[in-house]
């Protein structure tokens, strides 16, 4: 018992070597900091590796799908009308085919009745990208109270700033029959110079000329849509975790195509996903799937 | 408050605790910032992870399409094909990025080719790739 004591009064009156503790103290603090740093880092990368062989997604089908179409765009504000006027219904009337439909009418001008409206339409890019885009196609429903003068659609040519149908499929124009009646137009592959970067459409419905009847047209459906073909690929997750693809490929002896994506497939499902805008080359051929994990899935067709 | 301001006694104390509180925290400081900057060396050598999606034997020669799936930015610092070094286009890709990494090369059809993609902390992309016909 005294022997402790003194030991203690001892070491209390003799403090050499306490800067010798402090520093092993806190020496080994930053060797655990660092020791801890490192370990956690490495145990995430170790969970990165380790659902990296737990991924296991491959591609069960290929499928050339030829023509393929948008929903359709329709107005979201009522058209502006530059000659004639508005006379019943609504933009709501125009957005589906139901048989409700707007009114417009030609101006009250005896021997100049013109009509003349336009309407801004936005393209759907978010799902089908201005890259992936083939053409565009206009279609309307309409019933005209007069057979003998034509109906033209044009869309705003953003490069030339000006109304035009120069770069359609057809320029003719419609000629009513009396009762409803589509008319549809596309862009042909100058769509471009149509939509802008943003999406945005603007289409003018306009008479032929002038004339001695004032017409009377109603419009059931006016819409907007993006035309496109691809490529689906069938996509069948086996593994126990999500699966992200973000990349394909299509590759033959000539062409090594790189198409980048976002398709997510849950554990145990299938997917199916088209690449707009694509056609599988001739035989032999293969594709890969990369997903964000690094794990890449081949189908070859052969 | 007179006695306070006259009496002197245990500034020097004080001044001594505070200076070496002072000292103390410049160098845990340094000890954390030196922690860190040795750290961050291993935790970037140790996420770094990437891929070859795609080797294309071009008419201008081999371009390997390569892609980041780790969890730092990458700069490829080497090309070897066949164990010899080659020339190409620098390459450094973010974390998710993937670019073609072009080698001017002439080949030789149905070769086979070892190609070695190395990165400046040592990351490697080494496989066996043989030429079309």
């Amino acid at each position: 018992m005294w022997t402790t004591i003194r030991h203690l009064r001892k070491l209390r009156s003799d403090r050499r070597g306490v800067s010798n503790v402090i520093v092993m103290v806190l020496s080994l603090v930053i060797l655990v900091i660092i020791a801890s740093n490192v370990i956690l880092w490495s145990y995430h990368m170790n969970q990165l590796d380790w659902e990296k062989t737990q991924e296991s997604m491959t591609i069960i089908n290929l499928v050339n799908v030829n023509t393929t179409y948008s929903r359709w765009s329709t107005v979201k504000a009522e058209y502006q009308v530059n000659l004639g006027s508005h006379v019943s219904g609504s933009f709501i009337n125009t957005q589906t085919i139901d048989g409700n439909w707007e009114t417009f009418q030609e101006e009250n001008n005896p021997l100049t009745y013109r009509l003349d409206f336009n309407g801004t339409f936005i393209l759907d890019l978010t799902a089908y990208p201005l890259s992936l885009i083939n053409t565009v196609e206009v279609q309307m429903r309409y019933r005209a109270s007069d057979t003998l003068e034509k109906r033209y659609l044009k869309a705003y040519n953003w490069t030339s700033n000006a109304y035009s149908d120069g770069s359609f499929n057809n320029t003719f124009g419609h000629a009513p029959s009396g009762g409803w009646d589509y008319y549809a137009v596309n862009f042909t592959d100058k769509w471009q110079s149509y939509v802008r970067d943003d999406g945005i459409v603007v289409i003018k419905l306009h008479d032929e000329k002038n004339d001695a009847v004032r017409t009377t047209i109603e419009v059931d459906f006016l819409g907007v849509r993006i035309v496109t073909s691809g490529v689906a690929f069938t996509f069948k997750n086996n593994g126990s975790l999500t699966a992200h693809v973000v990349s394909l490929w299509i590759i033959n002896s000539i062409i090594h195509n790189h198409y980048d994506v976002n398709v997510f497939i849950n554990s145990g499902e299938n997917e199916t996903y088209l690449l707009s805008g694509v056609q599988l080359p001739s035989k032999p051929y293969f594709v890969k799937a990369i997903t964000e994990r690094g794990n890449i899935a081949v189908y070859s067709p052969n | 408050m007179r006695g306070v301001l006259s009496d002197k006694r245990g500034v020097t104390p004080v001044l001594s605790n505070v200076l070496l509180t002072v000292v103390a925290v410049a160098a845990m400081s340094l000890a954390a910032s030196a922690t860190y900057v040795i750290t961050e060396n291993m935790r970037q050598i140790m996420g770094e992870r990437v891929i070859a999606e795609d080797v294309w034997f071009t008419s201008d020669g081999i371009s390997i399409y390569i892609r980041n799936v780790g969890k730092v930015a990458i700069e490829v610092s080497s090309v070897y094909i066949n164990f010899t070094s080659q020339f190409f286009t620098p390459l450094t890709l973010e974390v998710g990025g993937h670019e073609r990494l072009n080698v001017t090369l002439s080949w030789d059809a149905d070769s086979l080719y070892h190609i070695n993609v190395v990165t400046s902390r040592g990351t490697k992309i080494v496989d066996y790739y043989k030429a079309p016909s």
